[in-house]
């Protein structure tokens, strides 16, 4: 597994999206968004529903081209992927996602998707799937259980039984037991109580400072806005702004029309 | 003739179990209904007929080779034919079809329409609960819960397994774990010849080999895969234990029962297609919810 380069000074692009277009059929999902996220930021994006949001991360994470090679020629329909996305300097738009998770890129889906007839120490193992050494495995497992406790008690359990909040720390312990360099989190608060929600988002702060590159895709913008360093507003599959946290709600007209949060900064 | 009932059912459910195992686990991995699956295990038979009369091998030898003949059948098949049409599931079912049919003329071509056996690798039986019961027989459960336990071992207990179990539940999140789709599919297709070639093999020397012999393990599997739940590994044990026992109650308890099983099978399948289409334990595929 390579090291995250500690170089001091200007800081590293781990992942650079460039030109990205994704459309299926005559539908556009992705318009000429071109974004990067350095080496140990945590940066968000957000956005309106369906302004493309999670295609962008399917996209990166290789599930949109995997759909595409899986599904062409059927009534499913044409998917067309244009552009580039680099990661630790890297060409991946072309590789299999399991390719890209090699590479130590990991998404956490929208709506968790645990393995839900599997059980919660059997779904952090599939996440320890391309981990080699069993005592990295065991070391990784000590991580996830030291941010979730939650997980170690419920391990035997099976995760479909589990509740809401703890499938999402399910889903997360088990992308971080990949030992990510970027993890890509979907909408990690979405259906669930306000008191959860900031329980998990402040995890994810955590894990921030543990030095893990973060992108996260998040409706509840003040949320997220608390704990990512940059961010960029998706809209109609554009990228419309990029900015910190503190510049865009300083901007009235962003705030009124995508933040969602009027007049309350 | 209780005992009787049980021990028949007992060999069936065994060999169905089998082939639905393999059957549930192609469709839950690879996604791939293949009518196909049964052919295999007919292929098996006639190969240690074969292996056995004409080239003289000893049976165990002869049933290593047919196996691993049938798997790497079946891999090509399947990365050479099925694999490219995946997404196509009506193709799949037209082509797996007609691949079933291409081997049974092939069979019918090289061995003849005639029925043929297979000598049984030991004699003489054993009485329990008043039923005589063949070393065969008792030879050829052990082998079955033998096989049924290896495969529990490898879907729990290994690194495959997981990827198995994993890619059955949502093959997109399986991937972006790392986990080889394309691989594991095929590996998965590999385990499943293999059960399929199996019981081939255990069937051979206790039934007769004839070129349509695919035919009606293909509806109880489909019986079982309905009634189990498509997909579902604990529902084709259950759906392979109690269509065996249904079938051996009636033929041991109607008149002219043996015409009457595969019917027998069918309506159940149909019942629980009026009543409970998800069958006793359906699984729904994550990434399509």
């Amino acid at each position: 597994m390579p090291e995250v380069p500690e170089t001091l000074g200007a800081p590293e692009a781990l992942l650079e999206v460039k030109g990205l277009s994704v459309r299926y059929d005559t539908a556009v999902l992705l318009n000429d968004v071109t974004l990067r996220v350095d080496a140990g930021e945590t940066v968000g994006l957000v956005g309106p529903n369906g302004a493309g949001k999670t295609t962008l991360l399917r996209t990166v994470a290789g599930l949109v081209h995997w759909e595409r090679e899986k599904k062409r020629g059927t009534r499913a329909g044409n998917i067309v992927i244009e552009g580039q996305v680099v990661f630790g300097g890297q060409r991946i738009d072309r590789l299999p996602p399991h390719g890209i998770a090699r590479l130590g890129l990991v998404l956490v889906p929208e709506r968790r998707r645990p393995f839900r007839e599997l059980s919660v120490l059997d779904n952090l193992r599939a996440g320890a799937y391309l981990v080699r050494d069993p005592k990295e495995v065991t070391r990784a497992l000590e991580t996830v259980y030291g941010l979730f406790p939650i997980l170690r008690e419920r391990g035997g359990q099976l995760s479909g039984t589990l509740s809401g909040g703890e499938q999402q720390m399910l889903a997360i312990g088990r992308a971080l037991m990949t030992r990510p360099r970027l993890l890509c989190i979907d909408e990690p608060s979405t259906g669930l109580s306000p008191r959860v929600r900031r329980e998990v988002l402040a995890k994810i702060k955590d894990i921030g400072r543990t030095g893990i590159t973060i992108l996260l895709v998040e409706q509840d913008v003040s949320l997220a806005f608390a704990l990512t360093t940059r961010n960029y507003i998706l809209s109609h599959s554009r990228v419309v702004a990029e900015g910190t946290s503190e510049e865009l709600m300083a901007d009235e007209r962003l705030r009124q029309r995508y933040l969602g949060v009027a007049g309350t900064a | 003739m209780l005992g009787n009932i049980l021990v028949n059912a007992l060999m069936n459910a065994g060999v169905y179990a089998m082939l639905a195992v393999g059957f549930s686990l192609m469709f839950g991995v690879a996604r791939i209904i293949n009518l196909a699956h049964t052919a295999f295990y007919m292929v098996a038979g006639y190969c240690i007929f074969y292996l056995v009369s004409t080239a003289g091998l000893p049976l165990p030898l002869a049933i290593l080779i047919s196996i691993v003949a049938v798997v790497v059948l079946a891999v090509v098949v399947y990365r050479l034919l099925i694999d490219p049409m995946r997404e196509h599931e009506t193709t799949v079912l037209i082509l797996t079809i007609a691949l079933a049919l291409v081997l049974q003329e092939a069979m019918l071509l090289w061995f003849g329409g005639y029925f043929r056996s297979v000598p049984a690798a030991t004699a003489g039986y054993a009485t329990i609960l008043g039923v005589r019961v063949s070393f065969q027989y008792l030879l050829t459960l052990g082998v079955l819960a033998g096989a049924l336990v290896a495969v529990w071992f490898v879907l729990m207990k290994t690194k495959l397994g997981l990827a198995i179990r994993a890619t059955a539940q949502d093959r997109e999140i399986a991937e972006v774990m790392g986990m080889d789709e394309s691989r594991t599919a095929t590996l998965t297709v590999a385990i499943a010849s293999a059960l399929a070639g199996l019981a081939g093999a255990i069937v051979a020397p206790l039934y007769i080999l004839e070129p349509r012999m695919w035919l009606n393990p293909l509806t109880i599997v489909l019986a079982i895969a309905v009634l189990g739940g498509l997909g579902s590994l604990k529902g084709s044990l259950f759906g392979a234990a109690i269509i065996a026992l249904a079938e051996s109650l009636v033929v041991f308890l109607v008149p002219q029962g043996a015409f009457l099983k595969g019917a027998f099978s069918l309506g159940i399948m149909i019942l629980v297609l009026l009543i409970r289409p998800e069958g006793l334990f359906g699984v729904a595929f994550e990434e399509e919810r």
